[in-house]
């Protein structure tokens, strides 16, 4: 399954503020990164050149994943405004 | 708008919702609040909605009314290895009439639906409001802070039914944080097929439906996968524990995608069309996980309550929900005809919850969340099971064994004799 195409089938009602925040010095130093590799939706990214932990909150489906699996205190994570963020029709 | 309110509820699911036409029809000044758009829209679950007597007893006949998808009629119990499949369908008449056991539903549809029901008997409903904090007066909580339509909301009780992470149990400090060997992440892929398809496919007609529980098949993580079937689109997805998905490595989509690609699996999946891919957590620590259900001025409901639980064989959770969401109501209505909110007035909940079927199935099955850790679990005993079917069944011309013989045979190979004591303990203590 291609996960580059999985957002696509999810409708998001895209806020400009993010509802959740990274702390980028804790993820330096973090030594599993859990939130990468456990996000549904592939949200974290982790630049090893630059060693740099990146975000998109845009395509989160909000299930709070990463916000049980970080154990540094490294996300400032809370839920969208209302009405913004993921938007399920069916599921 | 009046801002102040005899009941605020915070979470328009189905705790929330059951909860608002209860203290509606008791003619009380009830607010809803919903975060997404609508009610439903941050809402996932595997598919099935469960038999539950409240809401037969508070909307007679409801399933004439409802958006429902199918009723469930054909249980299958699947073990899986990575080559085989070993299923035990259960088909029942005693589940071809009303009220159903069970209905698969699309949560953004029936949530909606729900909520609608407590708006007809009065209740407040404010899509588009996320409940940012609690406002808290010496000790008390008085009322919630709105992000989103900023603004503050006042009300005598507040009922939390705001999801699995309840945010407001948090704030009035009833709950500790989570740990990831009490929490599994639900994914599912909703996958679009013909009507006709689906019945020929399953052996349905009509409004029948299939529930598939596949144990196995989650590439080595504890949990397990299911299938439902609706109208016209299947669900398929997963539960992974967040301990054991952390320890592998590996990422949900990927072993979603396994499962996909089961070979008995991708037979019922074929020629299906994605529609669309949602997750969720879901609260598996049992009864030892919940957070403490009350405070002064306020109640706990529904997963926020981590009112949930799993044995292998019942999956259930929204069923628990409207149940705890109505008996929190009928404590409100109490407490609110006495005037009095204190947090020994809202025990009558917990009480209540206690007496009911919902606290006692979490206890009876309290020792499940142990079994359901067991790593062998979803491994090595499908493959016991294959590999004794695949012994009794294959035949090459060589001298059989007897039954217990072969089991002996392929338990000590997988497990080992240690293993199988304790497992054996294990699950004779969580379903024996």
């Amino acid at each position: 399954m291609n996960i580059e195409n999985l957002p696509q089938l999810t409708q998001f009602q895209v806020d400009e503020q993010p509802h959740i925040v990274v702390d980028k010095e804790v993820c330096r130093s973090c030594d599993h990164r859990a939130c990468v590799q456990t996000c549904p939706a592939n949200c974290y990214t982790w630049d090893e050149e630059n060693k740099l932990l990146s975000i998109v909150y845009e395509t989160c489906l909000e299930c709070g994943t990463c916000y049980v699996t970080c154990d540094k205190g490294a996300l400032d994570w809370s839920y969208p405004r209302g009405g913004y963020g993921v938007c399920y029709r069916l599921t | 708008m009046a801002k102040y309110f005899d009941a605020i509820i915070v979470g328009a699911g189905p705790a929330g919702s059951m909860a608002a036409i209860k203290l509606a029809r008791a003619g009380l000044n009830v607010c809803l609040l919903e975060r997404g758009k609508y009610p439903g829209a941050k809402n996932m679950f595997g598919g099935l909605l469960h038999n539950t007597p409240v809401l037969n007893e508070m909307l007679p006949s409801f399933w004439e009314r409802a958006p429902l998808e199918r009723h469930v009629y054909k249980k299958v119990l699947a073990f899986m290895t990575d080559d085989s499949a070993v299923c035990l369908t259960f088909e029942n008449e005693n589940f071809e009439k009303p009220p159903y056991n069970g209905y698969t539903v699309f949560r953004p549809v029936f949530d909606s639906w729900l909520a609608a029901e407590a708006v007809k008997e009065g209740a407040l409903l404010l899509c588009d409001c996320t409940a940012e904090g609690l406002i808290v007066k010496d000790g008390r909580v008085i009322g919630v802070i709105v992000k989103g339509r900023e603004g503050e909301l006042r009300g005598n009780i507040v009922i939390a039914a705001d999801g699995v992470l309840s945010f407001m149990a948090e704030k009035a400090g009833l709950r500790r944080d989570f740990r990831t060997r009490d929490m599994g992440v639900g994914i599912k892929l909703l996958l679009g097929l013909p009507e006709a398809v689906i019945n020929e496919r399953f052996h349905l007609v009509r409004d029948e439906g299939a529930d598939i529980s596949f144990l196995g098949a989650t590439d080595g993580i504890r949990g397990g996968s299911f299938l439902y079937t609706n109208r016209e689109s299947i669900s398929v997805g997963m539960v992974l524990h967040l301990d054991s998905l952390k320890a592998t490595g590996k990422t949900p989509y990927d072993v979603l995608d396994g499962l996909l690609q089961h070979p008995q699996v991708r037979k019922l999946v074929k020629g299906a069309v994605p529609l669309e891919y949602s997750a969720h957590l879901i609260p598996e620590g049992g009864i030892r996980a919940m957070p403490k259900l009350y405070t002064d001025g306020m109640m706990v409901v529904g997963d926020a309550a981590g009112l949930c639980y799993t044995n292998g064989l019942n999956l259930e959770g929204i069923n628990l929900a409207m149940t705890s969401g109505v008996l929190a109501a009928e404590t409100a209505i109490h407490a609110l005809d006495a005037g009095d909110y204190s947090a020994r007035m809202l025990s009558l909940y917990k009480k209540k919850l206690d007496d009911s079927f919902v606290i006692k199935d979490m206890k009876t099955f309290k020792n499940a969340v142990g079994m359901m850790h067991m790593e062998r679990l979803s491994q090595a005993y499908p493959r016991v099971l294959a590999g004794i079917l695949e012994n009794i069944y294959r035949v090459e011309g060589k001298p059989r064994s007897k039954l217990l013989h072969l089991a002996r045979r392929e338990a000590l190979k997988e497990i080992g004799l240690k293993g199988l004591v304790s497992d054996g303990i294990k699950i004779g203590r969580a379903l024996l």
